[in-house]
């Protein structure tokens, strides 16, 4: 027996290690901390953990279903510039292209969840960073930090709300942090009210945030610009059109939100070192393309994206930009966004900003530029993001190439406040200066010409009307690509008018008519044998000669010809049929081509809400039309 | 917890004063054998009744036991397991020969009911048991293997034929949760290990008993909802040192495989669909680089149809894989002292190329009684486990599936339209680009999978005797499980190809190291006590469980492209960043680690009278440390009666039944395989990252809206069982039914996204199961050189959701996700229905020459012309469901069940339900003088299983062109002649496809109701025939029992079913997609020769 104590104690003492050694207290006992989570106290008890916060509200902005394809690619078209991929409305993308979303759309669906987690997150900010003990009594450099972030967070939630009300309309709001046990039926919101509300909290965010050159080297975080610009812009929208109902209406005291978009914009302009136009209109979108600042900081308040994965990268220049065909340089991309045809011909010929804005090649395994047809798949597409442009260049298949959306420019700020200056003022001095600095700058700053090629594409700036045609078609040139004409179309109120003339444009170039009576049926390009840009070697304003067969040396592609009867069907409703001369063969659309389902007065100007959201919130009401 | 502590000590220095002397005066000795075969029995207890004096047989079965001279009227007891106890009246002899006969009921057996062991007369829950005797026969690696079938109401479905068999599903009566882990309980010797299946050999297993009603479950509480499985271990006997060697060794071989076209047929079908796709890729120039030409009856052509056939499956499921399990133990013991040391080793090929099983394991058992009150005892296990191979399947979608490569890898290897000619076995990117598949070969060869997993079982238990009828026991241990698995994909792995990966086409490898703690202790006070007719026990305890799991994982891409797995892994670090790519995708990250403590006290009190009347009652609360203050204790009460009908009077003169109980109970349990901290709003760093300048900065974020009133999933259930034996036990039979309400079920609810949350966890809802088990057991033919006995047991379960809570009728959006994206719903969990229930549409055939009017010539020369449809025929339209973009003959049809004229999701319906009807098993074993043999069945009844390889095997996707088909489609509607050129009549259409029977291959992916095929089947699980060498032969050796046997497992399996195998359950993350056969890894028929040994 003996020989078993040392065995007796062992077990004694396992059983006590089990029994009682690591147990104090039964309460303490059911008490764990998480370790590797943080609770809200904690997070918001330091400035490195309200950063972090930030941080994360900031997230939701990035990735597909932010700004790097979703709400950046998908939803701004198509308009009179571009064609979101072509194709029937068969798909999410092509549904929301063609106007003809369903609330079960996947796109639609995932961006607003996106969208509303954003605002959850800015929402817990918003309430938690006052609230810290430091905000008020920290030493100055903590309640400086923190100050910023609370006016990140309200910028922030400004632009998630913003792109839920312009995209969606009367959504639901709120403004605290969700709880259980909160009323989960919220009914649709006002949107003037959501703007308003908005605009307010960015009046308080521009005071809490530090300008550019107060914080720190340059990165994508928002200053006080940011904010400023962005109330501008939802100002300008609070006091545009939009769709109620079926109608497009406009609120009554819109004058005082363009007052409020005017002064905002006076005050960035009267603060150039903070932000201003860049002297290279493409060096703009070049500092993009190879991932760095650029000096103006005309880029007043961009989306980061990194690290080429689906949660925090963009697929900006891989989706869309010139398409790349395995290049053993360059790899490959998918040039989905194509041109609206007209789109080429809104350009001026000297207009530096077309051939930053379109590209007409594309890139094969020869890693040699080659020119596109006009219309079509794998055609003109547009071109501020390309990956060809990358630096350096990236081969392969990688679909993110981590591109930053650019929100908001100095750009607009000029022409937000030449439109509210028109509108309050008329077509005032200030209002023309702020046009034409950015024509000018079009015009690769030349004024003269950028004053004489307004007049020869037939705008005028002497009457408020006049000047208004030309600020649109400025927007027009000026923003294509970047998200923004669709959204400009339907404050004005122009939706229609310009989806039907684009489409009566497109009919015009199938048959060769006037405007475009010279547009040439073919181009031809000099055969590349060495990388370079691509060399066209006739004018895309004159007739293709006759006969047409390519002069050797080099290639030849449809231009005007790609435009065919067909072409033109596909922008009508599907099934619907067009002949586009007597005799000729009838065409029956399938629905592909641009805006192909786009009928006004359906609805179609506000996305679904998603199936999804109804479901669960029985109060919420499904806008017209789905 | 001071109070344990004093008892602790208490119990230590009164184990210290235990001794006596005794004088010896009187010998009393003799031999033990058995009624049957007249053989002698070592290992025999023996004990002087009323005193602990005792003794046990030695090899030869003689015993002597000592007693003081004064002793008179002494009565020796005898008992053996597995013989019934005799008790032997001396009287003043010296010499005692006393025969024992074997134990026919399992009556007197003992059942774990937690905490204590009772007879199995006087349960009064609902308890099924297996013991050693009844697995013996069945040399299998896997304790979930040597189960399967065996126990009524337990279904083990193991998910795939992978060595060494780890992904076994066990459900106990169903499972009553929808959104969490219906996973047993595991208790090994008295304490709670996770997945124990996983760490114990069969031949180390005495007994287990899976306790099915909450009445028996109750007693572990929060934990019991889902039933609990009772292991016991085997224990050294006193007497002599018995050591005895199991082993066997023989191969495995596949016992199924798929039939895919031959190169003459594969080529005709992929000219044909090159045809209708045309000059795009995939189609005609596609087809003429990769096989040479495009004329149908080109000598190219004609050569390349008769090329060999490559039969991909067996070049890699085609090995006979060669397993051996070694077993060696030691067992014995001194009086009062008993021993048990196993053990094993198994060595198991896959049949797969590539894939094995390597395990050690150690188990050591031993039992003291330190002194006449106190029992201390210890056990250690030690499992080291190594598998290596990637297997077949994954938990992601069909991109990164392996069997697909082995199944539609082109059939044959011919020149390329370049002259070029690629190895079979070597990386032909060409193809890739077109089906994205890879020689299997060579993505088997590319892919390393390696998971080392260490398991440390500690336990300790002590019984101390305070009073005669009061017994403190504490029992504590741990469970320290390692997980170290190390993956690598070389540069063929098709998964470093996918574009959207971010693998930019390098090498990768990764490292998941997961480290799983628990810490378990119980102490019990246990008194019983009998007045006159009136039984009273009453047990008290409380216990403690503790688990921490943590994990890290570590990935690293762009590796350089030549490099081994092996160095990949030794040095992690040499990724080399690509052009364009400013850090690592994948950062090393420690998971979340689950840690959670339960505090838990608990009772029973059981009391009877006159063996007639039997109640028993428990009780348990719980604490634990997922809830929020308030809800943190769940209390779960259970109780049971049982009347005893043989008992009574009016049933006396019924001699044929030896024992007739009717048991009643009902109880509660809880479920708590659940997240941690799930009640509080917490910020996960980290989980929220953004850029700013390119670089990644990680922030962090709220993950879920904070449900405060969280709290337990629990389970009542209701239990109704009759336990009858006849003739003497001779033949036994239980029937229980049941009908088990799991309420608050822990649902993921969603809720509206504007809060910023897409759902949130709330204990809504309820299900039912209820079911019928039976099982019958009995001796069929006994005489003296011939058994003949059988057990069979059948379960009906029926599932139902009740209710999923206010506004919510089914958990939207469930998909089994086999095939990514590009299949959206598959399965639904409505209110009314079981869970599992299949969604998709209902195949209508399919488009035949009737159904057209003509045939419009193509425009183009030797373009594919079109097929007028008949205008009297409204065609249902499903192209842009089926991927088509014109109706020609030879197209799947699918019905339009809401009658709008084109098929979209609202045509959907449910179309199968992956539940049985019933299950079952029989089990039958025969011996005749020297031979022994068993026959094993075991059957599922009326379930159906989603045949997702089916699918993928029959579709040429537009990102699967040139993928081989399943040999089906060799009966497929054609439009071309056997000339290849296009049919332009409808009367040769007709006449072409006379014998067709199926559609042309599809060009999507979706569920419809032909791939949902009956899964029932019964299998001859195992069949075993031995032979045991006479003793009078083999005692000369010294040796006690040699025998050699033969076993086949899986030897055959009766079903309709098409695919590899109707056991299968692929998509296991989440337990609303069960039965779907997707990428499973082939099971396989094994071959076995085996030996035990004891001396």
């Amino acid at each position: 027996m003996k020989s078993f104590v040392s065995f007796r104690h062992v077990l004694v003492a396992a059983a006590i290690a089990g029994g009682t050694g690591l147990v104090s207290s039964c309460k303490d006992y059911l008490e764990l901390d998480p370790t590797a989570l943080n609770t809200t106290e904690y997070t918001f008890s330091t400035v490195a953990g309200a950063t972090a916060a930030i941080i994360g509200a900031y997230d939701p902005l990035s990735g597909d279903y932010g700004y790097g394809q979703r709400i950046s690619l998908y939803f701004p078209l198509d308009s009179d510039e571009l064609i979101g991929s072509a194709g029937a409305p068969a798909d999410p993308r092509r549904q929301i292209a063609r106007y003809a979303a369903l609330s079960n759309n996947d796109d639609i669906t995932r961006c607003w969840n996106q969208l509303y987690q954003g605002v959850e997150r800015t929402n817990i900010c918003i309430q938690q960073i006052p609230q810290m003990d430091l905000y008020t009594n920290g030493a100055a450099a903590d309640t400086a930090a923190l100050h910023r972030l609370h006016g990140e967070a309200l910028t922030l939630r400004a632009q998630y709300y913003f792109e839920l009300v312009r995209n969606w309309g009367d959504v639901p709001a709120q403004f605290t942090p969700s709880v259980a046990g909160q009323d989960f039926n919220l009914p649709n919101a006002d949107r003037y009210a959501t703007l308003s509300k908005l605009i307010d909290d960015l009046l308080t965010a521009e005071k809490l945030l530090p300008w550019r050159s107060k914080a720190g080297a340059a990165n994508e975080r928002i200053t006080k610009g940011a904010a400023k610009a962005l109330r501008a812009r939802i100002a300008l929208y609070r006091g545009g059109y939009s769709l109620k109902g079926s109608t497009m209406q406009r609120p009554s005291d819109y004058r005082d939100y363009y007052t409020i978009a005017r002064q905002e914009c006076a005050q960035l302009m009267a603060n150039r070192t903070e932000h201003t136009l860049n002297a290279s209109f493409q060096e703009v979108f070049r500092s993009i393309n190879e991932l760095r600042t650029e000096s103006a900081n005309e880029i007043i308040f961009q989306v980061g994206m990194a690290t080429a994965t689906s949660g925090s990268g963009s697929k900006l220049g891989y989706y869309n930009g010139p398409r790349l065909n395995a290049s053993p340089i360059y790899g490959s991309s998918q040039g989905a966004v194509t041109i609206a045809p007209p789109y080429f011909y809104a350009f001026d010929s000297t207009d530096v900003r077309r051939d930053v804005t379109i590209t007409t090649y594309s890139i094969p395994s020869s890693n040699f530029q080659t020119g596109v047809p006009l219309a079509g798949t794998s055609a003109v597409t547009d071109g501020k993001f390309r990956r060809d442009w990358h630096n350096p260049a990236v081969p392969g298949t990688v679909n993110y190439l981590d591109y930053n959306w650019p929100v908001v420019r100095f750009a607009d700020v000029l022409l937000m406040y030449a439109e509210a200056e028109n509108e309050l003022n008329g077509p005032s001095q200030s209002a023309q200066d702020a046009l034409l600095e950015v024509r000018t700058r079009g015009f690769g700053g030349n004024r003269a010409r950028a004053t004489a090629s307004l007049t020869q594409q037939g705008f005028s700036l002497s009457s408020k009307d006049q000047f208004f045609r030309a600020l649109a078609n400025e927007r027009y040139v000026e923003f294509g690509g970047e998200g923004i004409r669709k959204y400009d179309l339907l404050r004005w109120n122009l939706l229609e008018t310009k989806l039907t003339e684009v489409k009566a444009n497109i009919e015009k170039m199938a048959k060769g008519e006037a405007p475009y009576d010279n547009v040439p049926l073919y181009v031809y390009y000099r055969t590349p044998s060495a990388i370079g840009n691509i060399q066209w070697t006739r004018s895309f304003y004159r007739p293709s000669p006759t006969p047409n067969t390519a002069p050797s040396g080099t290639t030849r592609v449809n231009w005007r010809q790609a435009i065919n009867a067909a072409y033109v069907a596909n922008t009508k409703p599907a099934n619907t049929t067009y002949v586009i001369t007597p005799g000729a063969a009838v065409e029956t659309s399938i629905g592909s081509g641009l805006a192909a389902e786009y009928v006004p007065g359906k609805g179609k100007e506000l996305l679904p809400i998603p199936q999804s959201t109804l479901l669960s919130d029985q109060a919420l009401n499904q806008n017209f039309g789905y | 917890m001071k109070k344990h502590l004093l008892l602790l000590w208490l119990l230590l220095s009164l184990t210290l004063l235990a001794s006596a002397q005794q004088a010896q005066q009187r010998r009393i000795q003799g031999v033990v054998r058995s009624t049957e075969k007249d053989e002698t029995l070592p290992g025999v207890t023996v004990v002087v009744v009323g005193t602990t004096n005792g003794a046990s047989t030695d090899g030869d079965g003689k015993f002597s036991i000592t007693l003081p001279a004064t002793a008179t009227d002494v009565t020796l007891r005898f008992s053996y397991i597995g013989f019934l106890g005799k008790d032997v009246k001396v009287g003043s002899s010296e010499n005692v020969n006393v025969t024992l006969s074997p134990d026919s009921k399992t009556l007197d057996d003992v059942v774990v009911i937690g905490y204590q062991a009772v007879q199995r007369r006087d349960v009064t829950g609902s308890v099924s048991s297996v013991s050693a005797q009844q697995i013996k026969d069945i040399p299998v690696n896997s304790a979930a293997e040597a189960l399967t079938g065996r126990l009524a109401g337990v279904q083990l479905t193991s998910a795939e034929g992978t060595p060494g068999n780890l992904n076994v599903q066990v459900r106990v009566r169903g499972g009553g949760s929808v959104t969490q882990d219906n996973s047993p309980l595991y208790v090994v010797d008295g304490i709670q290990i996770e997945n124990a299946l996983s760490v114990i050999a069969p031949q180390d297993i005495a007994s287990v008993d899976v306790l099915k009603d909450a009445s028996a479950t109750a007693i572990y509480g929060a934990r019991g909802a889902n039933g609990v499985v009772i292991i016991t271990t085997k224990k050294g006997i006193e007497g002599k040192t018995v050591v005895s060697y199991n082993g066997f060794a023989g191969f495995r071989r596949i016992s199924k495989t798929l039939g895919v076209l031959k190169p003459d047929d594969y080529l005709n079908y992929q000219l044909e669909r090159s045809k209708i796709v045309g000059n795009s890729s995939g189609g005609l120039p596609t087809f003429k680089s990769l096989f040479g030409s495009t004329n149908f009856t080109s000598d190219t052509l004609l050569r390349a149809r008769n090329a060999p056939f490559i039969d991909w499956q067996d070049q890699v499921f085609g090995r006979d894989a060669f397993q051996q399990t070694h077993n060696v133990s030691v067992s014995g013991g001194v009086k009062g002292t008993t021993y048990s040391l196993s053990l094993t080793r198994n060595n198991e090929d896959g049949i797969q190329r590539g894939s094995d099983y390597v395990r050690n394991l150690v188990n050591f058992r031993f039992d003291t009684k330190a002194s006449e009150k106190l029992r201390i005892g210890m056990n250690v296990r030690y499992n080291d486990q190594g598998t290596n191979g990637a297997g077949t399947s994954t938990s992601g979608s069909n991109t990164t599936s392996r069997l697909r490569n082995t199944v539609q890898y082109q059939p044959l290897s011919v020149p390329k339209a370049n002259g070029s000619v690629v190895d079979p076995s070597a990386f032909d990117p060409e193809f890739f680009e077109t089906s994205t598949l890879v020689s299997p070969v060579v993505a088997i060869d590319n892919e390393y999978r390696n998971e080392h997993r260490r398991t440390i079982n500690i336990g300790a238990n002590a019984a101390f005797n305070i009073l005669k009828n009061l017994t403190f026991r504490s029992t504590a241990g741990f469970d320290i499980t390692d997980i170290n698995l190390s993956t690598f994909n070389g540069l063929y792995s098709p998964t470093i190809r996918q574009a959207s990966g971010g693998y930019a086409n390098k090498p990768f490898a990764t490292i998941t190291t997961t480290t799983q703690n628990t810490i378990n202790n119980s102490n019990v006070f246990d008194y019983s006590t009998k007045v006159g007719l009136h039984s009273f026990g009453v047990l008290l305890g409380e216990e403690i469980y503790e688990q921490i799991n943590k994990q890290q994982f570590i990935q690293t891409n762009f590796l350089p492209d030549d490099i081994t797995a092996e160095r990949a892994l030794a040095n992690i670090n040499q990724g080399v960043l690509p052009v364009g790519q400013t850090s690592q995708p994948v950062l090393p990250q420690t998971s979340i680690p689950q840690n959670y403590h339960l505090l838990s006290g608990f009772g029973r009190l059981t009391y009877s009278y006159d063996d007639k009347y039997l109640f028993t009652g428990t009780f348990r609360a719980d604490g634990s440390s997922k809830f929020p203050a308030g809800n943190k204790v769940g209390f779960f009460p259970g109780a049971s009666v049982a009347w005893r009908i043989s008992k009574e009077g009016f049933f006396q003169d019924v001699e044929k039944v030896t024992d007739l109980k009717l048991r009643l109970s009902y109880g509660e349990a809880g479920n708590n395989r659940i997240n941690d901290f799930l009640y509080a709003q917490l910020f996960q760093a980290g989980s929220a990252p953004y850029s700013i300048n390119h670089t990644l900065v990680l922030g962090s974020s709220a993950t879920t809206l904070p449900n405060p009133n969280l709290k337990w999933e629990s389970t009542t259930s209701r239990n109704v069982g009759l336990d009858l034996a006849l003739f003497g036990n001779r033949v036994q039979f239980t029937a229980d039914a049941y009908y088990n309400t799991t309420h608050d079920l822990l649902i993921n609810r969603p809720i509206p996204p504007f809060l910023g949350y897409t759902s949130q966890l709330q204990n809504i809802g309820s299900t039912t199961n209820r079911g019928v088990e039976l099982q019958l057991t009995g001796t069929i033919i006994q005489t003296a050189d011939f058994t003949w006995s059988a057990t069979a047991n059948t379960a009906f379960n029926r599932g139902r959701i009740e209710s999923l809570g206010a506004g919510l009728n089914e958990i939207p959006g469930i998909t089994s996700g086999w095939a990514g994206t590009a299949l959206s719903q598959d399965y639904v969990a409505q209110v009314g229905q079981p869970v599992g229930q299949m969604y998709g549409y209902v195949t209508d055939g399919y488009l035949t020459a009737d159904d057209f009017s003509g045939y419009v010539p193509s425009t183009t020369p030797g373009g594919l012309g079109t097929w007028t449809p008949k205008v009297d025929r409204t065609f249902v339209n499903d192209l842009g469901l089926i991927g088509e973009n014109a109706y020609r003959p030879g197209l799947i049809k699918l019905k339009d069940l809401n009658g709008d004229g084109k098929i979209d999701a609202s045509d959907q319906t449910v179309i199968g339900n992956a539940n049985p009807k019933a299950t079952g098993g029989l089990n039958q074993q025969f011996s005749y003088k020297g031979f022994d043999a068993s026959v094993f069945l075991n059957f599922v009844l009326g379930n159906d299983v989603y045949n997702a390889n089916k699918i993928e095997f029959t579709s040429n996707t537009s990102n699967t062109n040139f993928n081989n088909v399943l040999d089906i489609m060799s009966k497929r509607y054609r439009t071309s002649e056997a000339d290849g050129s296009p049919i332009t009549t409808l009367e040769r259409l007709q006449e072409v496809n006379k014998d067709a029977n199926i559609w042309t291959p599809t060009r999507t992916y979706f569920l419809h109701s032909w791939a949902v095929e009956d899964g029932s089947f019964l299998r001859i699980n195992n069949v075993t025939l031995g032979y045991t060498v006479p003793k009078a032969l083999t005692q000369r050796a010294k040796v006690n029992t040699l025998r050699f046997y033969v076993t086949l497992n899986n030897l055959y399996t009766f079903t309709k079913y098409t695919g590899y195998d109707p056991e299968v359950n692929t998509r296991r993350s989440s337990p609303l997609t069960p039965g779907v056969d997707y990428a499973a890894y082939p099971r396989s028929r094994a071959f076995l020769f085996g030996l035990n040994l004891s001396l």
